[in-house]
């Protein structure tokens, strides 16, 4: 059976095969909770808030706490004038922390397991930031290079590895949100495989495969949590570097 | 031998290095835990010298990476 | 959520007065100010608390995800500068030394990114205004934080 390889819930299957001038843009089953998680989310806040009652229910608390959160988060790291950017955060922070959860379903495909979709997101984020840096700043922006109170030799050498850091943070962005929810599914995977297998064992195996169940157990909790802490590095990192487009000067 | 085969052995070998690192910062961070949980207190204060010794440590291993990866898209 | 007619029939709150009168207790808005600075105050202790627990986090999950994090931020500054440097030697021609004095230079701005993220040069240029560092312009109240920020207001 297909259910103790750990790698076969990351294959996409193409749903709507399609192809564009010689590139493949077939609806993958990717594509399709991408779709679902955007829904997902949207449905949420719009439900919960149609009510707009002043003392809210459960629901519009979960979206109102989810709102707080995120303009307390952004007002923390980039100030009053980064809360322009809070639609975007907002729904970045919705989408990675949705999408994350929907990967915790049995047989629902986990979209921020795949590299290019956790790059796409990270290249977005860099976009805004540089476009809005140069835009704003003009190229005042590029003073986010050079630190001040460094002797003239040294700038040249400063000035190319702060851009060496600025460029590596797209990447440890995206890899280390896909890198927690590929390791995080592989081993839910993994331990539940061994379920499996030595429940196929006979009476001393069914005893035995307690244990990798306690385990599966334990480890869905951790990744609840773990879903929930990538959503907020990643917004919490986004809103940090944001601050870099506002205040580049500082 | 092939020339292109000697050329990823040879990058093969010289990421062994990177293994004497490993047992490096191994060694260097089981020692830093095991002082700091002598003395918690004063654990968070040597932290920067931690990082200190884990970048000229780790420096070592990229002279390793270097070669193989001289190997491997320069020779 | 059908909660929108709760506000119009308030539970009893066992104190005299008209529901007018409720709204405008001087004894109230002394607790709801003093509930108010209460709360302040230990959110203000709560963040600088959690500022400096960062780097020791002694449950294993916070730990794990703190190396993790470290650890990405490294790697990611040495695969940078690998991949100038091959550039610059595709394209200058210069080959080997892009490569060589770029793994360099991506090495020590992975250890920056590292010592950034740990929250240990205090006055990183590009991170300021991170909650890593409690630094007074970070302490003040949001309202008016960056009062220097003329652009927009």
């Amino acid at each position: 059976m297909a259910g103790t390889d750990p790698i076969h819930q990351f294959h996409l299957q193409k749903w709507i095969p399609l192809e564009l001038g010689g590139y493949d843009v077939s609806f993958t089953n990717s594509s399709a909770f991408m779709v679902a998680t955007v829904v997902a989310a949207a449905g949420l806040l719009y439900f919960s808030t149609a009510g707009r009652s002043l003392i809210p229910g459960r629901l519009q608390s979960v979206s109102e706490i989810a709102y707080e959160f995120v303009a307390n988060m952004l007002r923390d790291s980039a100030g009053t004038s980064g809360m322009k950017f809070f639609p975007f955060v907002f729904s970045l922070f919705m989408f990675v922390l949705v999408a994350n959860l929907f990967g915790m379903f049995p047989y629902f495909f986990t979209i921020t397991s795949h590299l290019i979709v956790t790059v796409a997101l990270a290249l977005l984020v860099m976009a805004v930031v540089v476009g809005y840096g140069f835009y704003k700043n003009g190229l005042g922006f590029l003073k986010l290079f050079v630190p001040s109170g460094v002797p003239g030799a040294l700038v040249p050498i400063v000035v190319i590895i702060e851009v060496i850091s600025f460029l590596s943070r797209p990447i440890s962005l995206s890899i280390r949100l896909f890198a927690n929810m590929l390791a995080g599914h592989i081993t839910l995977k993994v331990f539940a495989g061994f379920v499996v297998t030595l429940s196929g064992m006979g009476a001393l195996g069914i005893g035995g495969s307690l244990l990798p169940l306690a385990m599966t157990v334990a480890l869905t909790g951790l990744e609840f949590l773990v879903a929930f802490l990538q959503a907020y590095v990643f917004t919490v990192l986004t809103c940090m570097y944001l601050n870099d487009a506002i205040h580049p000067g500082h | 031998m092939d020339a292109e085969a000697a050329k990823y052995i040879g990058a093969g070998i010289a990421c062994l290095g990177m293994g004497g690192v490993g047992i490096g910062l191994g060694t260097m961070f089981g020692n830093f835990l095991a002082g700091a949980l002598r003395n918690p207190s004063a654990a968070d204060g040597q932290f920067s010298r931690l990082i200190f010794g884990f970048a000229v440590t780790e420096a070592l291993g990229i002279f390793s990476l270097l070669v193989a990866l001289l190997l491997l898209f320069v020779v | 959520m059908a909660t929108g007619k709760r506000p119009d029939k308030p539970a009893p709150s066992g104190r005299d007065g008209g529901p007018e009168d409720r709204f405008k207790d001087p004894a109230l808005d002394k607790r709801r100010d003093q509930l108010a600075d209460a709360i302040a105050a230990k959110q203000a202790e709560r963040k600088l608390e959690a500022a400096k627990s960062d780097v020791n986090k002694s449950d294993g999950m916070a730990g794990m995800a703190y190396a993790l994090k470290l650890s990405s931020e490294f790697i990611a500054g040495i695969l940078v500068g690998i991949a100038l440097g091959w550039l610059l030697d595709r394209v200058a021609g210069t080959s080997p030394w892009g490569i060589i004095i770029f793994l360099f230079l991506g090495f020590t701005a992975g250890v920056l990114n590292v010592l950034r993220s740990a929250g240990l040069i205090a006055v990183s240029k590009s991170e300021r205004g991170s909650d890593y560092k409690p630094s007074p312009k970070d302490s003040t109240p949001p309202g008016n934080a960056w009062p220097d920020d003329k652009e927009d207001e």
